[in-house]
């Protein structure tokens, strides 16, 4: 029974570890590609504000993906 | 690699659903087998005590009264031995509850009598003086579904193997008899007039004796069990 | 999809949600309210019988509150915001209207079919899990019905990039789903063995494992129930009625997963006691310790967000609300872990502290919330100017001080509980029998009624609000309509 606790420590340890890991990394790479022009992340608050469907998106969605009629790249249901 | 992510809105859900879920295997499934075996020598409910804890959950106590004994010396003098997992292995669902406007009921079969609960539920200030719980009058004319505590009984029996109608405490006697819903009708009422024969309310007398069971008698088989 | 000038948002499932959270809010509170009052005068417990107890009545307002309310509230801004963060309209799709209007009517009947078992007494009676079998799987299909509303909107999507408020809802749809799922898991025993009510069950796990799996599912409800959707709600209503783009957008994206990993860990000091090595533990819990750090983010930001523009504290009672929303958010994601801690929770467990800590969370924080959202959606849904605004100033006071009222006396009468039930007089023995600790907690639960009083007398201004808005509110011109919510005096 306490190879079972054991197992549970471990995996329990390693795993807070890699998602610590990952949520760091993903901190990094936020601000690197701010940092080198590749991506500006805060242009994306602005989907709140300029919401009318009017507005023109801040990224759009590929032209050829849209004419494929809405079923390209969407999930199912789950 | 994030950004990849952030684009497509299934891999997305599929990495939201990975990190919460893995919390859940981790946490949840290494005790199942352990936190599952019953103490030695426990016994299922007979088919009475389940129609009453299904009075108990119909009624929900559970709202006001915690089945749970923490092993803290103040508990421990005013409710006894503190809970133990293997008691709770024939509890489906537990019913620990999560709040105490009124006392614990783990072994409340220990302390009080068919005779005080009769009182109690017909009147709780006249045992209790300034009690806050409300008089459960209702439960002297329901009639309470022994049928479906059979079904409950011979389900967990079929699919969980409880140990009906088995010798568990090794003395060459079958322990609780479930048997075939007749036999089990049969037993209740026998048992239920037991309980009706402690108590005073000649409606509830006088249902037994045409053979059926009010709430009251379901629920009283219920507490005097707890231990 | 063409260039339709006329293409407008359409918000017809919207308004549908918006009706039923001012239902089942009123529903909900009011019985809340009643069994407050019975606490503290027992002799309301017969106004209806059987079925006017307090606990009869109390998974009625649980359930009321949370999946009528709260959950038709989270739809009703769902309907809204996917929308408009999609830049696409559900007049675009009559596939999604049609999944809109069934998911609505659906799960109205689920709720009026929940009423009438749980007043009935037909209940499974784990907490907030309590319908039975054959409701639990309407509830599911009203469930995928939701995530194909979800999933089909973002199909048709022209945004590429999903807004962090939807990252939000998606997250609450998986969660419930796998919590409600788990949790919900039992035999029906009818089936089984031909014997009895067709309705009964029987849950699938027993004693300790129910109790494991059912606060598996009673804790992390509540993060996705009433924290991530809610957290929805103020990244899109805050930022768009004040004007001012979100403080910090990649704090609000760690934020997330911050949150994500942070909450369903809750439970990792169970495994203090394992034999893995001692270090290995201490390294466990000082890794939960730096997780929890971008977690802390949501509430932050959002303060951060008002930089600059403290003045719309005062103007706009929208701000008020919101703002007030993360205050209690802040104070009760504080409490909570204060209340888990060993020593702590040996006092305040099974006593009113713990529903103090869920009504100053839900209270200041979720109805807070979902009131300033409906508020700043009524004149965009109705083009109207909302009604009144000295009302809206004058329901944040009093149900602010009904707020106050009801966790002040809960914290009050939950610690003095514990501390009686604990109490040893000079020779060891147990100082107070059991109904000493409950009489004298008479004055409390008076209190806690009055806030509440409060509270509910509040929520029925927000209501007759609403509805003059719709009924009688002046007409506004679209163009007013970019940030701070139009309202008449």
């Amino acid at each position: 029974m306490n190879d079972i606790y054991e197992y549970q420590g471990y995996a329990y340890f390693f795993f807070t570890v890699f998602l610590t890991l990952i949520l760091y990394g993903y901190i990094i790479h936020l601000y690197r590609s701010e940092k080198k022009g590749i991506r500006d992340y805060e242009k994306y608050g602005k989907m709140a504000l300029d919401d009318e469907i009017t507005d023109k998106p801040i990224e759009e969605k590929s032209e050829q993906k849209k004419s494929v009629d809405d079923t390209d790249e969407k999930p199912k249901e789950q | 690699m994030f950004h990849w992510l952030e684009e497509r809105p299934f891999f997305f859900a599929v990495g939201v659903f990975v990190v919460i879920a893995f919390a859940g295997l981790i946490e949840i499934l290494p005790n199942f087998a352990q936190a599952s075996r019953p103490i030695e020598g426990l016994k299922p409910y007979s088919v009475l005590e389940i129609a009453g804890k299904e009075v108990y959950k119909k009624d929900n106590c559970i709202a006001c009264h915690s089945q749970l004994i923490r092993p803290f010396k103040s508990e421990t003098d005013r409710y006894g031995m503190y809970s133990l997992s293997g008691e709770y292995a024939y509890d489906r669902p537990f019913l620990w509850g999560s709040k105490r406007t009124g006392p614990d009921l783990h072994r409340v079969g220990n302390y009080r009598t068919t005779d005080w609960h009769e009182n109690h539920m017909w009147e709780p200030t006249s045992v209790v003086p300034n009690s806050i719980m409300p008089a459960y009058k209702h439960m002297f004319s329901n009639i309470a579904d022994i049928e479906t505590a059979y079904a409950e009984a011979l389900t967990v029996k079929n699919v969980f193997n409880v140990p009906y109608d088995q010798d568990i405490n090794g003395d060459g006697n079958v322990d609780v008899a479930l048997g075939s819903w007749e036999d089990a009708r049969a037993q209740a009422l026998k048992e239920a007039e037991a309980i009706a024969a402690d108590m005073k309310n000649q409606d509830v007398k006088d249902a037994v004796a045409r053979g059926e069971i009010p709430e009251i008698v379901a629920i009283i088989a219920y507490m005097n069990r707890l231990k | 999809m063409q260039n339709n000038a006329a293409l407008e948002y359409d918000y017809t499932i919207a308004k549908m949600f918006v009706f039923s959270t001012i239902l089942f809010g009123i529903v909900g509170m009011v019985i809340g309210t009643l069994i407050a009052a019975q606490l503290a005068f027992p002799e309301l417990n017969y106004l209806l019988g059987e079925y006017g107890t307090f606990s009869r009545l109390r998974p009625l307002h649980t359930n009321g509150v949370i999946f009528g309310f709260t959950l038709s509230g989270i739809w009703a801004t769902w309907y809204y915001v996917g929308q408009r963060v999609l830049k696409v309209s559900m007049a675009e799709s009559p596939f999604l209207m049609a999944i809109g209007k069934l998911h609505f009517w659906l799960y109205m009947l689920v709720m009026v079919l929940a009423v009438v078992t749980l007043l009935m007494g037909i209940t499974a009676s784990k907490e907030y899990a309590q319908l039975e079998w054959p409701l639990d799987l309407l509830v599911v299909v009203v469930w995928v019905l939701w995530g194909l509303s979800i999933f089909g909107l973002i199909g048709i999507r022209r945004e590429k990039t999903l807004y962090i408020s939807m990252w939000y809802y998606i997250a609450t749809f998986l969660g419930i789903a796998m919590l409600y799922l788990f949790n919900n898991m039992a035999i029906p025993t009818q089936l089984v063995t031909g014997y009895g009510s067709w309705l009964h069950s029987v849950s699938m796990y027993a004693g300790t494992n129910d109790a494991l799996v059912q606060w598996w599912y009673g804790h992390n409800a509540v993060a996705f129930g009433f924290t991530v959707p809610i957290i929805a709600m103020i990244y899109y209503f805050l930022p768009k009625e004040s004007g001012q783009a979100v403080y910090s957008y990649k704090l609000s994206l760690l934020s997330f997963w911050g949150l994500m990993f942070v909450y369903l860990w809750a439970g990792g000091h169970h495994l203090i006691y394992s034999t893995v090595p001692d270090w290995m533990q201490s390294m466990g819990s000082v890794f939960s310790v730096v997780l929890i750090l971008p977690s802390w983010g949501s509430a932050i930001n959002m303060l951060l967000t008002m930089k600059g523009e403290w003045n719309q504290l005062t103007e706009n009672p929208l701000i008020k609300f919101m703002v007030l929303a993360s205050t209690f958010y802040m104070l009760s994601t504080l409490e909570g872990p204060i209340q888990s801690i060993k020593s702590v929770n040996a006092i305040a467990h099974f006593t009113d502290w713990i529903p103090g800590h869920v009504h100053d969370g839900v209270l200041g924080w979720v109805v807070f919330m979902i009131m300033a959202a409906i508020f700043h959606m009524a004149p965009r849904l109705f083009n109207k100017e909302l009604y009144s605004k000295s009302l809206v100033e004058k329901q944040f006071w009093l149900q602010t001080t009904g707020i106050v009222l009801y966790f002040s006396s809960m914290w009050i009468a939950g610690i003095t509980q514990g501390m009686m039930w604990r109490a040893v007089d000079e020779y060891g023995n147990l100082a107070y029998s059991f109904i000493d600790t409950v009489t004298v907690l008479h004055p409390y639960y008076t209190i806690r009624a009055v806030g509440g009083l409060l509270y509910l007398i509040g929520f029925f201004m927000f209501a007759y609000n609403i509805y003059k808005t719709f009924a009688s509110g002046k007409e506004v011109d679209g163009s007013t309509l970019q940030n701070k919510t139009p309202m008449s005096a």
